[in-house]
């Protein structure tokens, strides 16, 4: 079928941006639902990506080199909120942007399958069975560990380090628990410290909240907002370690465990 | 000499020698006269407008305007600000007419308007099928003038040719079928009455060519294939039928010499990008500077930068010509900062190798031996488990335009000191799908990987100065006679550079992300700077 443009357009956003009725309404259960779900399904899908998808979001789909894709393994899609959502924005792609659909050419099952990778990309187990404790390991978070100093929940804890409210969505156990141990073998850039020194000798160090070409931006201990120019009387020096503790020596294994299922139970929807 | 080229001289001159910034106007005047091939090769005589993509056909990219100066660009303020509606990347190099802006927009549209206000004249869209192969982006990165008559490439592999003066469509010429994997990005350049335009999909297994056409008509008056067939020995530099889809596309503008009569233009990778087992051999011409006969397209010669390429290192970069002193002898030189992280020097009367040495970080080659070919280390190509080099697939440089200026005799150059793990896979073609052959990954965040500007000594491929800026940036480079360089930075910066020392003269924030580069022009006197940020063409002057 050749739709004209107007018809086109549509046709794709209609199901975007009313995701829930339009399924309802007006697609067929085959359509609406992914039947492709299986491992041998998930591998296929993995082999069309990498085949289709590569170029613009990156072999293990964590962005494109050129800025072009986003990242798909965050489990959020800026497009859609269902596995039809994205089945049309794989099929028809986005107009107006780089993306573009693999067609009506492509099967239908294939295109399922591609679904499937994607969302096998983010897909943590939400009963994990963890040893610890999460009741245990929320005590330790806000006592023994003085976590919520620097890491808020729910709204609450302080703003020196990630906000962990969606912790559970974002790493597995042994990600989590790796971070406790080694803080400083995978430091996001954006919890680097910004140190900086005035022409008077007055200093200042804080979390890097930004950094550009011209100019830095950081939280001081005191959560004070301060920025700075690199061009200007003050000089800047940047440290990329983490600011937060090993819980090597700090906690027992117990404790950690604990911890981690705390951590690992973090979620919007528990 | 004539009365006009008196005018043209006086015009130059009173730009050229510090007329005081007054608010330009052209109220009620008569503008926008034809464009002839004589103005377009003495485009430099003309610095009041910009009559290409790359500023003249040596492609310096260097404005000898100078009321924009070391001295005043502290007073630079905005002009006016022309926003894009479509939403991608903004790749567009304006040109200027005698006081008319040529604006192209995404996806194969354009615009034009009052250089003075911005406020449009005409506008031509172009209608696209929804069947688009398109790799990176639904770009435009400028148009080419002849006469009166715009040339523009489009997106589903057409030249068409639009009426500069109401927009209206001339001509429209299929170059090649979209379905099969080909677009257009880039600007034509024109040589003599031939409209010379290239082709992009590389990474959908097509074969590559540059084509010439008659700028009246449209009618193609040759094709020089970039993968050479099977009655030419090169052909041998690929493993059975791999030339057949091998790639070497041609996205970018090239230049052109009218003294020797040839054109570069440089070639992209060769296909599919990341599994060379499939296509054994040198892989000619890809990854190469071509030149070629003005007139018949026939080839004087080549110069491959990475011969058998596993790493989509394409050779899209625009060929620099300046005339240097090198060991005491002048030379017609070519200048090249390549994507696979060496700088190179070549004469372009002969294409003999000059010097070379690397000017972002690479970890693939010992180093060039005395011929400028690369001498690989072992264990860097792409691997099913991933290998990790330098450059990343994107390079050391792209296809942002470098700046020479002849003042300062440097070339400027935006630079990425970073790192990708390369994958390699076994990939059938299928006609008008991707052909790749695996993908790459940089394996930390982008903030340990630094962008720079880098002025680059062409005599020796030393680095005379570097300014860093936010990784990566994907911007090009202006140099003027005021001794400045203006660029971008990826966070929307726009940037004055003493091109003397690299020191920080002047900088305002866009807040957009940059894919373009800046020119500048003037108006009755006043001399403006346009740089496209974000989705808007920004333009400055003096307050």
């Amino acid at each position: 079928m050749h739709w004209k443009r107007s018809t086109r357009w549509m046709a794709i956003l209609l199901p975007v941006l009313f995701v829930a009725p339009t399924v309802a309404v007006t697609t067929s259960a085959q359509e609406s639902e992914n039947l492709y779900t299986s491992r041998l399904d998930l591998r296929m899908g993995r082999s069309v990506f990498r085949a289709q998808c590569t170029t613009c979001h990156g072999l293990n789909a964590g962005g494109g080199n050129e800025g072009v894709g986003p990242d798909l393994t965050t489990g959020r899609f800026r497009r859609a909120d269902s596995d039809l959502g994205l089945y049309r924005i794989i099929r028809d792609g986005v107009p107006g942007t780089s993306m573009t659909g693999v067609g009506t050419d492509a099967s239908e099952q294939s295109v399922w399958q591609l679904v499937t990778y994607l969302r096998s990309l983010n897909d943590f187990s939400s009963a994990a069975d963890l040893p610890g404790s999460a009741e245990a390991g929320q005590r330790i978070f806000v006592g023994k560990g003085d976590c919520a100093q620097c890491h808020m929940v729910n709204g609450q804890g302080g703003r020196l380090g990630p906000n962990l409210s969606l912790l559970g969505e974002q790493r597995d156990p042994e990600t989590i628990q790796a971070a406790l141990l080694d803080p400083n073998a995978d430091v996001d850039p954006r919890w680097w410290t910004m140190r900086a020194t005035g022409p008077n000798g007055q200093s200042f160090e804080g979390v890097r909240m930004n950094e550009d070409t011209f100019t830095f931006r950081i939280m001081d201990a005191e959560e004070n907002l301060r920025a700075f120019s690199k061009y200007g009387d003050w000089s800047y020096e940047r440290v990329q370690t983490s600011t937060m503790p090993s819980y090597a020596d700090n906690l027992t294994v117990d404790e950690r465990e604990d911890l981690v299922a705390y951590l690992y139970s973090l979620r919007s929807k528990p | 000499m004539t009365s006009s080229r008196l005018a043209t001289i006086f015009t130059v001159l009173s730009i050229a020698h510090g007329v005081n910034a007054q608010p330009a106007s052209h109220e009620g005047e008569a503008v926008f006269s034809p464009v002839t091939w004589n103005r377009l090769v003495n485009a430099a005589d003309e610095p009041h407008n910009w009559l290409m993509y790359n500023g003249t056909l040596d492609s310096q990219r260097f404005s000898r305007l100078d009321q924009i100066n070391i001295d005043t660009v502290g007073d630079l303020e905005l002009k006016w600000a022309h926003h894009i509606p479509q939403l991608d990347r903004a790749e567009t190099t304006p040109l200027v007419v005698d006081g008319i802006m040529f604006i192209t927009e995404s996806p194969s549209n354009v615009v034009a308007v009052d250089a003075v206000t911005g406020r449009p004249f005409w506008r031509y869209n172009h209608p696209l099928p929804d069947d688009l192969r398109v790799c990176c982006g639904r770009n435009n990165r400028g148009v080419a003038i002849l006469g009166e008559t715009l040339y523009m490439s489009t997106l589903d592999a057409h030249l068409v040719a639009i009426d500069g003066r109401s927009g209206s469509l001339v001509w429209n010429r299929e170059v090649a079928d979209h379905r099969s994997g080909y677009s257009k990005t880039a600007a034509p350049l024109i040589v003599k009455d031939r409209v010379v335009t290239g082709i992009a999909g590389g990474e959908y297994g097509i074969r590559g060519f540059l084509d010439a056409y008659d700028a009246d008509t449209g009618e193609r008056e040759w094709r020089t294939h970039t993968i050479p067939g099977p009655d030419h020995p090169d052909n041998r530099t690929w493993a059975g039928d791999s030339w057949r889809t091998g790639g070497s596309p041609t996205w970018l503008t090239g230049s052109y010499d009218p003294e020797l009569n040839l054109v570069y233009w440089g070639t992209g990778n060769p296909g599919p990008d990341w599994n060379g087992d499939v296509r054994m051999g040198d892989n000619l011409y890809a990854d190469s500077v071509l030149a070629l006969d003005g007139d018949t397209g026939a080839m004087s010669w080549y110069f491959q930068f990475t011969p058998h390429d596993e790493h989509d290192w394409d050779a899209i970069q625009v060929p620099v010509l300046a005339d240097i002193e090198l060991d005491g002898e002048a030379r017609k030189a070519m200048l090249w900062a390549n994507r696979n992280g060496f700088y190179y020097t070549l004469d372009r009367e002969t294409g003999e190798f000059l010097l070379g040495k690397p000017f972002a970080k690479q970890t693939w080659a010992e180093g060039l031996d005395s011929n400028g070919r690369p001498i690989r280390r072992p264990d860097t190509s792409p691997s099913r488990e991933g290998t990790l080099v330098a450059p990343i697939a994107g390079g050391g440089t792209n296809w942002w335009s470098p700046a020479y200026s002849p003042r300062t005799g440097l070339l400027y150059v935006n630079s990425f000191d970073g790192e990708a793990v390369f994958f390699s896979r076994e990939q059938d073609y299928n006609e008008g799908s991707t052909f790749t052959g695996g993908g790459t990954e940089t394996p930390l965040p982008i903030d340990h990987y630094q962008s720079a500007i880098r002025a680059i000594e062409p005599t020796t491929g030393d680095i005379q100065w570097e300014f860093p800026i936010t990784a990566r940036t994907r911007a090009g480079v202006l140099a003027t006679a005021g001794d400045l360089v203006f660029s971008a930075s990826v966070e929307g910066y726009f940037y004055a550079l003493d091109a003397t020392t690299g020191e920080p003269l002047w900088h305002i924030a866009l807040g957009g992300p940059v894919h373009a580069q800046p020119m500048s022009y003037a108006v009755n006197g006043q001399q403006f700077v346009t740089m496209t940020i974000g989705n808007t063409v920004y333009t400055f002057g003096l307050n």
